[in-house]
């Protein structure tokens, strides 16, 4: 029986295809979508992956995002070092800055300070350079990819800035001593490098200047009993690598709206999924109805039907996802090499999949019900 | 069975191809990065419960800005930088030519004053050799009263002339005196048996006293002292005498044990601190000196270290244990 | 077991029929008696709307009469669940349609093995079967055709052959030949007599085709719910080549 439902299904080949299609449409659709919303949350936690030596990071409770500018003391750090179970403690500051490239360009940037002494925080992959170049007079780094996207000269220069090249950081001189490389920010502003000390004399002047304090947790002691000793002695948020990641996407994907939208336009992927593969399908059994009549008229059972009609509703959608993951997949290659958002984790193709068994076997149902309601007699109707 | 047809095969096949490409998608995950090793290894406190404080190094005298007695132009430089130099010893000397004319003259005025007492002494022995003639005539009215008197005025006159000459000569004398003290008071010297630390005299500047920075930064090196500033929130954990470490800022490999010196008792506004070049003040510190063998240590004074002290075991953070 | 000739195949004592209820009720059938013999090809004849689909419905128990008795090889259809109906009609029963209802996407031989495939026996061998059962409606040669590649006649030979693979012990044929021409209607009832009336098997063809009532053994004439009379044909046996 089961080669004769592959066979009805696959025998009007223009039914058929559409299915398929209309399913793999509807599988892209969820797919890219979620998928876009995924790597959008992944890239709000870019900075802090990409920072990601120490253990817990220090930061004002105020603090929304990794990008939220809220200080703290500098002696933050002294009181923290002070806590058992810390290995070290590093200050990193974090701010956006305007700058002036050499043509007259303005940009704004932000302005990452890495400790003078370790340069602790440093972006994964040095580029052009080394590390050590981060200690040279007035030396900054600056991103390494498509630097013609957030770092171009507008104003006659007609180039990225480059290695070599002087800008002014908030009215003083900056050098781009090197580049780097690092994960895709959801943040337009180019990221830019440099040590602490040098980011505090750029910096406006503030009272308190102190972005984060990267921690490290002492091997053999546990992380949450020594961040309540942190929060306890300093006052502050103590927060790990995952909660500041955490709480950085919920709160730009929130204010943003950018969940929402996602969020429905995932929703629309299985709505319209939905109907143009339910439809399709249940059209195509009531197509059939004739054939099923005749079925039944010959002693197939009703359970003998269902699996028939579950079979065929299984084969089209496990087909359709195949090929909607696929495509999907390969506009996912092509949006990422444009460095836009896309981020396809095993759970997202699991969840297209959850979705289009659920709409087939929807389909699968309501069609089932017209076949169960048929009265085999109606054979003799021609 | 026929022989599969282009349709029964080809969407299969796309499926498959399709699933390949997302399970090579999810696969592959996002673009992953290495994590950046730092340039240095952080230091790390060795004491199960710490204080830390950034410290700044300095001489066991404390630095000390030599400062010029007298405005003038610098004519020479008897040091350089980095030399070890003996208590007295001269440092710079401010242009002396003016006060050498005035000590030659001077002096001439000396020589002046001292003929003019021998003048006034032979002045005085003609004047009492005259009045001696009158008096040992022995018939009185040989000479006129007047005359004896008259002989007897110059006399006087000639002894208080000599007087005057020779508090004329000692004034003179005073002040060539004085002239050679203000003379080697061009001469700058160590007070201290040290280190030149900082040479900012150069020949040919002019100096006025305490302006602008000290011409030279003196200090005893043999021991150095790292003057540590220590949050005042942490500061009631500190207790004087604890052991401390301090690391070289750069490289935490490197590290000395210190001995306690002691406590400046007044705590002060934070000032110099953690590389922060516009260093603005935000809290309040409490300044603890403790001493090191220099030779211990590839440093300089002026450089930050970072300071680890051991704490007593946070006391003071648990409630009292009810005595049993 | 199988049954004397003596009991009828198919016994039908004051068969009615009711569609609908009350004010719209329809009266489709209102008393027939009949019996068919095995080994007997009747016709059922008669205007449209007279009630023979509704007959043969309730014979081959695909629908349920509303009163009277009605037994197919001594089993009471009406005492019967409808997945033992179903179970029932699967072993005893095959159908030949008026518009021949092939499967379109399946090949001859496919059509045609499909009852054996109901029927649970193994792939390999339905189709062994079934090609054989092909070769004995003469379309040895058109087994991997499509439907839509044979022509009307050869279809319904198909739609016989599917409807005998699994040697059921009646068969039911509704208006067999009224999509046919008259020569190919002709090579067709040929073909139903030659392989399909055998074996104690009873036939049961519904059709108002005149020109192939001479294939029947008796022909039941029905108007209006109502067997009106039952001629027997004795001419049928030997007009038609065996």
């Amino acid at each position: 029986m089961n080669s004769i439902a592959l066979k009805m299904l696959m025998g009007d080949k223009l039914k058929y295809f559409g299915l398929v299609a209309g399913i793999a449409f509807a599988t892209m659709l969820i797919l890219q979508q979620s998928s876009i919303l995924v790597g959008f949350a992944r890239q709000t936690g870019a900075f802090i992956r990409d920072t990601a030596q120490a253990d817990l990071w220090i930061m004002d409770p105020q603090v929304r995002f990794s990008q939220d500018q809220v200080p703290v003391r500098g002696t933050t750090i002294q009181l923290a070092r002070g806590v058992p179970g810390v290995d070290w403690a590093l200050p990193l500051y974090q701010g956006f800055l305007r700058g002036k490239m050499p043509d007259g360009t303005r940009f704004t940037m932000i302005l990452v300070g890495l400790d003078d002494a370790t340069l602790m925080g440093a972006p994964p992959v040095i580029a052009d350079g080394t590390l050590a170049d981060l200690r040279r007079d007035k030396a900054v780094f600056i991103q390494a990819d498509k630097p013609e996207k957030k770092l171009m000269m507008k104003r006659g220069g007609n180039r990225p800035l480059a290695i070599g090249d002087r800008f002014s950081a908030n009215d003083q001189e900056a050098v781009v001593a090197g580049t780097y490389r690092g994960r895709e920010s959801f943040f337009w502003e180019p990221v830019v490098y440099t040590t602490y000390s040098r980011a505090l004399q750029y910096a406006p002047p503030e009272r308190n200047s102190l972005a984060f304090i990267l921690v490290k947790v002492k091997p053999g002691h546990d992380l949450q009993t020594v961040k309540a000793a942190l929060e306890d002695r300093t006052g502050l948020a103590v927060r790990t690598n995952e909660e500041f990641i955490k709480l950085t996407a919920d709160y730009i994907l929130n204010t943003t709206g950018i969940l929402v939208n996602f969020g429905l336009a995932v929703a629309l992927g299985v709505l319209i999924g939905s109907l143009v593969a339910g439809q399709t399908f249940y059209n195509f059994t009531l197509d059939n109805l004739r054939h099923y009549g005749a079925l039944k008229a010959m002693g197939v059972s009703n359970s003998q039907l269902m699996g028939m009609v579950l079979l065929q509703a299984g084969t089209v959608a496990v087909l359709g996802y195949g090929v909607g993951v696929g495509l999907g997949s390969m506009m996912g290659w092509i949006v990422a090499s444009q460095g836009l958002a896309f981020s396809m984790p095993w759970y997202v193709p699991a969840f297209a999949f959850t979705a289009i068994i659920s709409v087939c076997a929807l389909a699968a149902w309501l069609s089932l019900r017209q076949v169960f309601k048929l009265e085999p007699a109606v054979v003799f109707k021609a | 069975m026929n022989k599969p047809r282009f349709s029964q095969w080809i969407v299969p096949a796309l499926a498959g191809v399709g699933l390949s490409a997302m399970l090579m998608t999810v696969a592959a995950g996002d673009k992953t990065f290495p994590v950046a090793a730092p340039l240095a290894q952080p230091a790390r406190p060795p004491f199960a419960d710490t204080v830390s404080g950034a410290g700044l190094v300095e001489a066991s005298t404390q630095n000390l800005a030599v400062a010029a007695p007298l405005a003038g132009v610098i004519t020479r430089v008897h040091v350089v930088a980095g030399q070890q130099v003996a208590a007295g010893a001269p440092l710079f000397t401010l242009d002396e030519k003016p006060l050498a004319a005035d000590i030659a003259a001077r002096g001439a005025n000396v020589q002046v004053a001292d003929a003019r007492v021998s003048e006034a002494e032979a002045q005085r022995a003609e004047a009492d050799e005259q009045l001696a003639k009158v008096r040992s005539l022995a018939d009185p009215r040989a000479v006129s009263r007047e005359e004896i008197v008259r002989r007897e005025t110059a006399a006087h006159a000639a002894a208080s002339r000599l007087k005057m000459a020779q508090a004329a000569l000692a004034q003179a004398r005073a002040q060539l005196k004085q002239a050679q003290v203000d003379y080697d008071r061009l001469t700058v010297r160590a007070p201290v048996a040290g280190e030149v630390l900082q040479l900012n005299a150069r020949l040919g500047e002019y100096l006025r006293p305490g302006e602008g920075t000290p011409p030279v930064i003196l200090g005893d090196t043999r021991t150095l002292h790292v003057r540590v500033d220590v949050d005042e929130a942490d500061a009631w954990r500190f207790k004087p005498g604890a052991r401390a470490i301090a690391y070289l800022r750069g490289n935490a490999a490197i590290s000395v044990p210190t001995t306690f010196v002691r406590i400046e008792p007044y705590v002060t506004p934070k000032k110099s601190l953690t590389g922060a070049s516009t260093e603005r003040v935000d809290t309040r510190v409490l300044q603890v000196l403790f001493a090191f063998d220099r030779a211990a240590l590839p440093i300089f004074v002026g450089q930050q270290m970072d300071v680890f002290i051991e704490a007593t075991a946070a006391a003071g953070a648990q409630p009292p244990k009810p005595q049993s | 077991m199988k049954p004397s000739s003596n009991t009828p195949a198919v016994a039908c004592k004051a068969v009615t029929r009711v569609y609908g209820e009350g004010e719209t009720a329809v009266q489709a059938l209102r008393g027939i008696d009949l019996d068919i013999q095995s080994c007997e090809l009747m016709m059922l004849v008669g205007p449209s709307g007279c009630g023979k689909t509704t007959l043969i419905s309730i014979i081959a128990g695909i629908l349920d009469k509303t009163d009277g008795a009605c037994r197919v090889f001594g089993d009471d259809l009406a005492a019967m669940s409808a997945a033992e109906r179903t179970l029932w009609r699967r072993e005893n029963v095959g159908f030949v349609f008026q518009a021949f209802n092939l499967m379109p996407a399946l090949t001859a031989v496919e059509n045609v093995a499909i009852p054996l495939l109901i029927n649970g026996v193994p792939r390999s061998q339905a189709l062994e079967r079934a090609g054989e059962m092909l070769a004995r409606v003469g379309l040895d040669n058109r087994r991997h055709s499509l439907p839509s590649q044979l022509s009307g006649g050869q279809q319904q030979r198909v739609a016989i052959g599917r409807a005998l693979v699994h040697a059921p012990r009646l068969v039911v044929c509704d208006e067999p030949t009224s999509a046919l021409d008259h020569e190919t209607g002709h090579q067709v009832m040929d073909v139903l007599r030659a392989v399909a009336a055998v074996d104690d098997r009873a036939l049961v063809v519904v059709t108002h085709d005149a020109r192939i009532f001479n294939f029947a053994d008796r022909i039941a004439r029905m108007d209006d719910g109502r067997i009106t009379d039952i001629t027997a044909n004795a001419a049928a046996r030997e007009a038609v080549p065996a």
